[in-house]
């Protein structure tokens, strides 16, 4: 399957790096990127139906915008926000009328609701969360984006629930990626209405789906700079970029880019189906990403190991991506599990 | 025709006419197996009009979509239809004669080509210009009789045993270093002026070929591009190495990878987590190399597409060598009383060329840092 931006998503994709290249990345006052990114450009509600104030776009959309967010790792919660816009939409197709997330889209649609996903673990353990009565109770860490979340999707066992983030207890982490934070969500037979169309297997697929979109496009940026700084200094009275030692990693640099770039969009393009595509793409992509964060730091000598200089941020959301909702080693198995390789 | 009619029409086709005894014959490693049948079924190719599907239909071709092409290499390497003895002819040297060619070159050989009929091979690379190729030596210059007289050497010359034509880089002006001064001659095989000598690979068969040329003799029109231009030729060849037909080789590697799985299944190796790790690594990257390489026919590729693809499948297939004996342990390591190799073996040995021929590893790494990434040369 191969994917290009169609001409929306092209005009989307420079929108938003315009947007995002002004400075309202890292260090800019909080909410002003997330009202600009929502209030201007809608994106929370690209894949929300248009009768809920949404575009009505697909995944491909959010995906788009996920890579740009992941260029630069804009602190903001985007990815679990539109993916939930995604999923609560996708339930409400189906379901017509009687769809009772319906509730939530519009505030996702317009900014004033975030979203998190509160799995129970990297792989979905079975029994960690569950649901009784349309109650959920059960303990979730790792919630990416989970602190400033107003509202969680919360899988239990293989039902997805919707819990307003005032019913559960939430506990800030602090997080070796200070761009995304994290936090834990406890539920106490808090409140929930369901989910439906979409399974908790699908949701965590998807949203590897939309790890790896980010990876990609995180991993595109760090050997765009690293090339641009081997291009400009100079030692040995030569341009770093014309040693061949250094020339030849930046190469392989390229190949693992271009190919998880394609990975990416194949996962997404695939995304009706995503049980193995989503470990894939997001094992390999967060695994090039992970080298390339590395090699990012490397090859810019002792200033890519200072807080300054933005190499480490990239290397922190790298392992960061690696760790959650299955490392590489789980992804591994679980792919060779759902391919039945062995 | 739609997509899906036309892959039914290729299946259809194939399931036909494809002999059983070349089925699975001629594949990398095996090139030198049942070559009189595996001639004619490139007759029965063309008479049938499966070459030069993408070639102009002003040219001869049938004028069809990236997408279509790739479909019928997928179908004749699912059908494990034989190893192609005319694709140089028809992936090299015809597009060549396309982009360069006079209409009477056209004329006269793109024909031979569609029919299956001529097979060619490639003189470029030379005992010293390998990944330097400006360096090459083989020289030819005007005799008085008007024709030109070719001398030198060629070496890592595929089916040259066979082959009717033979493509060479010369350098025509002798005057001349480097990559100027050479010219792209159209050298007729079955002359006294050719002698070709087999190489012996480290499998022990050969599908490579010395070729020597002394006092060979070009007909002063057989000259693709102008005298001189024959750097610019060869760079047009070098492109378009390995375009379409990856996606019938991906399926190749498909069908390896499984017959790997499935030897890893029976002598209990898949239980082994380092080689089950290595096997399920070896799939995924599989899916990843296909990705890439649809993604690299779409618009807005850089140009240096075909490069990465090339260093994915080359690693990922020497990667898939080692495995397949791996997974045999220590079975793998005893042959026949002649050197019989088993299919693992041959992978295993034959994949040791693969970061090497079309372009090294390290000519690839290159030509990416340089033309893709634009690094500054030194």
């Amino acid at each position: 399957m191969i994917v290009v931006d169609t001409p929306e998503q092209a005009a989307l994709r420079a929108a938003l790096r315009d947007l995002l290249g002004r400075g309202l990345g890292a260090g800019a006052p909080a909410g002003t990127l997330w009202k600009r990114m929502t209030g201007e450009l809608g994106l929370t509600g690209l894949a929300v139906p248009e009768s809920h104030g949404g575009a009505g776009a697909g995944l491909a959309e959010i995906a788009v915008a996920v890579s740009e967010t992941g260029r630069v790792l804009a602190p903001v919660p985007y990815l679990s926000t539109a993916l939930a816009g995604y999923v609560l939409g996708y339930g409400e197709a189906d379901a017509g009328d009687a769809g009772a997330p319906g509730e939530f889209l519009r505030g996702i649609a317009d900014g004033s609701v975030r979203a998190a996903f509160a799995f129970a673990g990297p792989v979905i353990p079975a029994g960690a969360l569950t649901v009784c009565g349309g109650r959920v109770s059960g303990v979730a860490s790792n919630v990416l984006d989970g602190a400033c979340a107003d509202l969680f999707v919360v899988a239990c066992d293989d039902s997805l629930w919707v819990v307003w983030a005032g019913d559960a207890r939430v506990t800030p982490a602090g997080t070796l990626d200070q761009t995304r934070p994290q936090a834990t969500a406890e539920f106490s037979s808090a409140e929930a209405v369901p989910v439906t169309g979409v399974s908790a297997a699908m949701a965590a697929d998807l949203f590897r789906v939309l790890l790896a979109v980010e990876s990609a496009g995180a991993a595109a940026h760090c050997l765009d700079v690293t090339v641009e700084y081997l291009r400009t200094r100079s030692q040995f009275g030569r341009a770093l970029g014309t040693f061949q030692a250094l020339r030849h990693r930046c190469a392989d640099l390229a190949v693992e880019v271009a190919s998880a770039t394609a990975t990416a969009s194949a996962a997404v393009a695939g995304a009706a189906d995503p049980g193995v595509l989503g470990p894939l793409a997001k094992k390999y992509c967060a695994d090039v990403f992970w080298h390339v964060a590395a090699e990012m730091i490397q090859l810019h000598g002792g200033i890519g190991c200072t807080w300054e200089h933005e190499a480490h941020r990239y290397l922190k959301r790298a392992k960061t991506t690696q760790l959650v909702l299955g490392s590489p080693a789980e992804l591994r198995r679980l792919v060779a599990a759902r391919a039945g390789l062995f | 025709m739609d997509d899906s009619s036309f892959r039914e029409s290729v299946r259809d086709w194939l399931a036909a006419h494809l002999p059983v005894e070349l089925v699975g014959s001629g594949g990398p490693g095996r090139e030198h197996e049942l070559i009189a049948e595996r001639l004619s079924w490139e007759r029965t190719l063309g008479s049938a009009g499966w070459i030069g599907l993408g070639w102009p239909a002003a040219d001869g071709g049938r004028g069809l979509p990236w997408r279509q092409q790739a479909i019928f290499y997928e179908e004749y390497a699912r059908a494990g239809a034989p190893g192609r003895v005319g694709h140089i002819g028809e992936q090299l040297l015809g597009p060549t004669l396309l982009a360069f060619g006079t209409k009477e070159q056209k004329k006269r050989f793109l024909p031979g080509i569609l029919a299956g009929t001529t097979m060619w091979c490639q003189g470029y690379s030379e005992p010293d210009a390998g990944s330097d190729l400006a360096g090459l030596r083989t020289r030819a210059a005007p005799g008085a009789d008007g024709r030109w007289r070719v001398n030198g050497q060629k070496v890592w010359t595929s089916l040259a045993q066979v082959a009717d034509w033979c493509f060479v880089l010369a350098r025509t002006d002798a005057s001349s270093s480097r990559h100027h001064g050479l010219s792209c001659l159209l050298v007729r095989m079955d002359q006294p002026g050719v002698t070709v000598r087999p190489i012996v690979q480290l499998t022990g068969t050969s599908e490579f070929n010395e070729v020597f040329f002394d006092d060979a003799v070009a007909e002063p029109g057989d000259v693709v591009g102008e005298p001189g231009d024959g750097w610019r030729v060869a760079l047009g060849t070098l492109s378009v190495e390995r375009g379409v037909s990856t996606f019938g080789q991906q399926l190749g590697f498909a069908r390896e990878l499984s017959a790997v799985l499935s030897a890893a299944r029976s002598s209990g190796a898949a239980s082994d987590p380092a080689l089950a790790a290595r096997l399920t690594d070896a799939w995924i990257e599989l899916q990843v190399l296909r990705f890439t390489a649809e993604s690299a026919f779409v618009d807005g590729a850089s140009g240096v597409e075909p490069n990465i693809v090339k260093l994915l499948w080359a690693s990922w297939h020497q990667r898939l060598g080692e495995l397949a004996v791996d997974v045999l342990g220590p079975s793998a390591s005893v042959c026949g009383p002649s050197y019989e190799l088993s299919d693992a073996q041959r992978l295993f040995l034959f994949t040791r060329a693969d970061t090497i021929y079309g372009g090294s590893n390290e000519i690839q790494r290159n030509i990416i840092a340089e033309r893709g990434l634009g690094l500054p040369r030194g």
